[in-house]
C-alpha cells in the first residue's frame, strides 16, 4: 500500500452521528453498496487531505461485536481481517457507558483506535461534562471532541488520525481486565492458542472462546479441538463460580469496566431545565397524546406525498407525452417506432412518474423521521399492533414505506434483525396497497361504486394482511425475535445527510426497477404487436370470466398490471374504449377486479426487489402464493356479492 | 422481592438478578418448558441480546412507562432509554424493595 494512502473505518453504536461524520468527511465522493453476499449496507468514500488519500468506510451501527446480527459479524470481520489503518470509534458523549462498552471491544480486537467524542453539545445540555485528558489517559488512545452536525472538531479529528497512523502520536491502548478467575483462564487459553496460527489477536480469541462465540469456536475447532474442549470446561467452572452463564459473566464484567471508566471521566450535574428533546419524548410517547400525534404526522405525510405525487406525476406524464409527436416524426409510426415508444419510452415514463413524485419524497421524509429519532417512538407505539401480525414494532417502518411503494418496503426489511423476520415482513409488505393500487381503488371503486366501498376494500386488505401475517408467523420455522431497541434522544436531522441517503436510495431503486419495467414493457408490447394478447385473454377466460365473473378483456389489463399496477386502469380504459367504467362494468365486477389487482401479484419491480433480498426461490413462492390468494379472495367475493 | 420486570410499577427501580438464560433462571425456565432445548436456545440468544444492551445481572433498571394496550416497556438503563417487548421483559428477574 502507498505510504500516503490510508484506510480508516468508522465504527460505533447506532444513532451516534456516525453517518453525519462520514458525510462531513467524504462529501459526494461516496459509494454505497452491499457487503459481498450480505444484505448489509456498505458505505465507502474517499477524501483527499493534505496530500493524503484516505478511504473511509462507514461500518453499520452496532452495540456489540458478538455475532448476533449480520451487521455485527460484518463489522468484526472487516476490522479483524482487513485490518484498516485506523478505526475511528464515534462515541455519543451523552450515553458514555453504553458506548464505552463497544469501545472496550474494539480495544480487545487490538486495532489502532481513535475516539471521536461526538454530540458533546447534547451532553452539555444534559449536564454532562467529560474530562478529555483523563479519558485519553485511561483509554490510552487519542480522544477528540466533535459536534458532527456543525462539523466542529472534525478537522482536528482528521489531523489526529493522520498523526496516529504516521505514529507521530504515541498510543498505549488499554487492555480491559476481567476478574481474577477469568483472567487466569484467559492466560491459560493464550498459552494453548499460541501454538496455533490464527488470523485474530490471541487474547481476543481466548475471550471469545469463553464467551461461547460460535464463529470463533468453529475456526479454532478446525485447528485444535482440544482447545475448544478446554474452553468448554472452563466455561462450566466459571458458571459454577458465578451462578450465571459464562458469556453473561464476561459481558457483565465488561460493562462494569465501562461503568467505572465513565464514572471516572464524566461529571453529571442536573440541568436547570429539562431539555426540549426530553419534553418531546414524553409527549410523543404519552399514553394519551402519543397516538393522536403519530396518527396526525403519518396522515400529514401521506396526504402531503399523495397530493404532491399526484400533481407532479401528472405534470411529468403530460410533459413526456407532449413529446410524442416529435418522436413520431423522427422514428415514424411504423412497427419499430411503436416498439420503441410503447416498449422503452413508456417504460421509462412509467418509472419516472412513480420514482420522482412518490418514492423521492417518501424516502426523504422517512429519513427525517429516522434521523430525528421519531421513527423509534413510532415503533414503540406500534409494537403491540405489529405483534398481532406476528411482527414487532420495527416492522412498521417497511410497512409504512409500502403504502408509497412496495419496492422500498421490501428493501426496508433489512432493518429487521433475523432472516426470518425479514422474510415475514417482506411477505406482509407485498400485500400492502401501494400508491398505484390506491389510484385504482379510488379511481375505480371510489369513483364509480362508492367511497364507502373503497374504504371497505382497504379494511378487507388490512384484515387479510393480519390473518396471513399470523399464519405465516406460525408456519415459518425459527424463533421469533422481540422488540428491543434504544430510543436515542431527539435531535435535529442533518439535512445534507438525509438528502444524500435519499439520493442513494432513489438511485438504488432506479438501477433495480427501471430495467425490469422497460424489459417488461417491451415484452408486452411485442405480444401486442404480434396479436398475442387476445389469445392470451381467451386462455385466461376460465379464470377471469368463469371464476371471477369479469369481462374477458380484463385478462389483458391484469397482464399489464404486472408492470405497474396503475396500468390496469389505463389499459382497461383503452380496451373498453371509454373511461366511464360504469357503462361497461357492474359495481360487483369493479369491486372484484380491484380486489384482485390489490392482491394478485407484486409488480415486476417488487419481484425484482424480492429476488435481490431473498433469492429467486422465495420470491417465486411469495408471487405464486399471492396469485392464488387473489384468485381465492376474488372468487369468494364475486359469489358473495352476487348473492347479496 | 424478586419480580419479573413487567411487574414493576411506572417509575420503580430494581436490580437485575437473573435473565432466564443464566443458570438460576435456566432451571426455572426448563421446568416450565415443554419443548425444552428449542426454548433453551431461544433463551440463550435472547439473553445475549439483553446482555449486549447492558441488561446484565446486578444492573439497575427503572421502568419509565409502558406503551398503551399492553405494549412494550420503556426502561432506563445505563443512562439511556430502551424499548423492550413485554415477552422479553418478562424474562428478566429483578430485585425490588417495596
Amino acid at each position: 500500500m502507498n505510504h500516503n494512502h490510508f484506510r480508516i473505518a468508522l465504527a460505533g453504536n447506532a444513532n451516534v452521528g456516525k453517518s453525519v461524520i462520514f458525510n462531513q468527511l467524504t462529501g459526494l465522493h461516496q459509494h454505497i453498496g452491499n457487503w459481498p453476499g450480505k444484505t448489509v449496507e456498505k458505505a465507502e468514500g474517499t477524501l483527499h487531505f493534505k496530500g493524503y488519500t484516505i478511504d473511509f468506510i462507514d461500518l453499520p451501527g452496532i452495540y456489540s461485536l458478538s455475532t448476533f446480527s449480520m451487521e455485527e459479524l460484518v463489522s468484526r470481520e472487516y476490522i479483524a481481517t482487513e485490518k484498516p489503518d485506523l478505526v475511528i470509534n464515534v462515541v455519543d458523549a451523552s450515553i458514555l457507558e453504553r458506548n464505552l462498552f463497544f469501545t472496550l471491544q474494539l480495544l480487545e480486537l487490538e486495532t489502532p483506535l481513535l475516539i471521536s467524542l461526538n454530540q458533546i453539545d447534547m451532553a452539555k445540555k444534559k449536564g454532562i461534562t467529560i474530562d478529555i485528558r483523563k479519558a485519553e489517559e485511561i483509554l490510552g488512545v487519542p480522544v477528540v471532541p466533535t459536534v458532527a452536525i456543525s462539523g466542529k472538531g472534525v478537522y482536528q479529528m482528521l489531523e489526529t488520525a493522520i498523526e496516529v497512523i504516521e505514529k507521530k502520536q504515541k498510543t498505549d491502548p488499554l487492555k480491559p481486565r476481567y476478574g481474577r478467575e477469568i483472567e487466569e483462564r484467559i492466560e491459560d487459553l493464550i498459552i494453548l492458542l499460541n501454538k496455533i496460527q490464527l488470523k485474530y489477536p490471541t487474547r481476543w480469541v481466548a475471550i471469545k472462546l469463553l464467551e461461547e462465540d460460535s464463529e470463533v469456536e468453529k475456526e479454532v475447532l478446525a485447528l485444535s479441538p482440544e482447545i475448544v474442549a478446554t474452553a468448554k470446561r472452563m466455561r462450566r467452572e466459571l458458571e459454577q463460580l458465578h451462578g450465571h452463564s459464562c458469556p453473561t459473566v464476561i459481558t457483565s464484567e465488561r460493562y462494569n469496566v465501562a461503568n467505572m471508566i465513565s464514572e471516572e471521566i464524566q461529571t453529571i450535574t442536573k440541568p436547570l431545565k429539562t431539555p426540549l428533546s426530553e419534553k418531546l419524548h414524553t409527549v410523543t410517547t404519552h399514553k394519551m397524546f402519543g397516538y393522536p400525534i403519530m396518527l396526525a404526522s403519518v396522515l400529514a405525510v401521506f396526504v402531503g406525498i399523495f397530493s404532491f405525487g399526484d400533481f407532479t406525476s401528472a405534470l411529468l406524464g403530460d410533459t413526456f407525452f407532449a413529446l410524442k409527436p416529435i418522436f413520431d416524426s423522427v422514428l415514424g409510426t411504423g412497427i419499430v417506432g411503436e416498439l420503441v415508444w410503447g416498449g422503452i419510452i413508456e417504460g421509462i415514463i412509467g418509472g419516472v412518474t412513480v420514482a420522482l413524485p412518490y418514492i423521492l419524497p417518501f424516502y426523504f421524509i422517512l429519513y427525517i423521521f429516522e434521523d430525528s429519532g421519531y421513527l423509534s417512538r413510532i415503533a414503540f407505539l406500534m409494537d403491540n399492533l405489529m405483534h398481532k401480525m406476528g411482527l414487532h414494532g420495527k416492522a412498521f417502518i417497511p410497512v409504512m414505506l409500502s403504502f408509497g411503494c412496495n419496492v422500498p418496503g421490501c428493501l426496508g426489511c433489512r432493518i429487521m434483525e433475523t432472516t426470518r423476520e425479514r422474510l415475514l415482513t417482506a411477505f406482509v409488505v407485498t400485500l400492502v396497497p401501494c400508491a398505484a393500487t390506491s389510484v385504482i381503488i379510488l379511481g375505480l371503486v371510489g369513483a364509480y361504486v362508492s367511497i364507502g366501498w373503497a374504504l371497505a376494500l382497504y379494511i378487507i386488505n388490512l384484515i387479510i394482511i393480519f390473518v396471513l401475517g399470523r399464519i405465516a408467523f406460525k408456519a415459518l420455522p425459527g424463533e421469533p425475535t422481540e422488540l428491543i431497541m434504544e430510543m436515542s434522544a431527539y435531535r435535529m436531522p442533518h439535512i445534507k445527510t438525509v438528502a444524500k441517503q435519499t439520493w442513494f436510495r432513489l438511485r438504488e431503486f432506479i438501477v433495480m426497477a427501471f430495467p425490469l419495467i422497460i424489459v417488461g414493457s417491451l415484452v408486452i408490447k411485442l405480444a401486442e404487436v404480434a396479436n398475442l394478447l387476445d389469445p392470451i385473454a381467451n386462455i385466461m377466460s376460465p379464470v377471469t370470466v368463469t371464476w371471477l365473473g369479469l369481462p374477458a378483456v380484463t385478462g389483458i389489463a391484469l397482464i399489464f398490471g404486472v408492470l405497474r399496477k396503475e396500468l390496469t386502469l389505463i389499459m382497461l380504459a383503452t380496451l373498453f374504449g371509454t373511461a366511464n367504467f360504469a357503462q361497461v362494468m357492474t359495481p360487483v365486477q369493479m369491486i372484484v377486479f380491484t380486489l384482485v389487482v390489490m392482491l394478485y401479484i407484486p409488480c415486476v419491480a417488487t419481484i425484482g426487489a424480492l429476488v435481490k433480498e431473498f433469492g429467486g426461490k422465495k420470491a417465486l413462492l411469495i408471487t405464486v402464493l399471492e396469485i392464488l390468494l387473489a384468485l381465492l379472495v376474488g372468487g369468494i367475493a364475486y359469489r358473495l356479492l352476487t348473492i347479496m | 422481592m424478586h419480580l419479573p420486570l413487567t411487574a414493576l410499577r411506572n417509575g420503580e427501580t430494581g436490580v437485575i438478578t437473573a435473565t432466564y438464560c443464566s443458570s438460576a433462571g435456566q432451571q426455572m425456565y426448563r421446568h416450565k418448558a415443554r419443548k425444552r432445548w428449542i426454548k433453551h436456545a431461544m433463551a440463550e440468544r435472547c439473553a445475549r441480546r439483553l446482555n449486549d444492551l447492558g441488561l446484565t445481572p446486578g444492573t439497575k433498571v427503572t421502568v419509565v412507562k409502558s406503551a398503551p394496550f399492553n405494549g412494550p416497556l420503556e426502561i432506563s438503563v445505563r443512562g439511556s432509554l430502551l424499548a423492550i417487548g413485554r415477552g422479553m421483559a418478562g424474562r428478566i428477574l429483578v430485585d425490588v424493595k417495596r
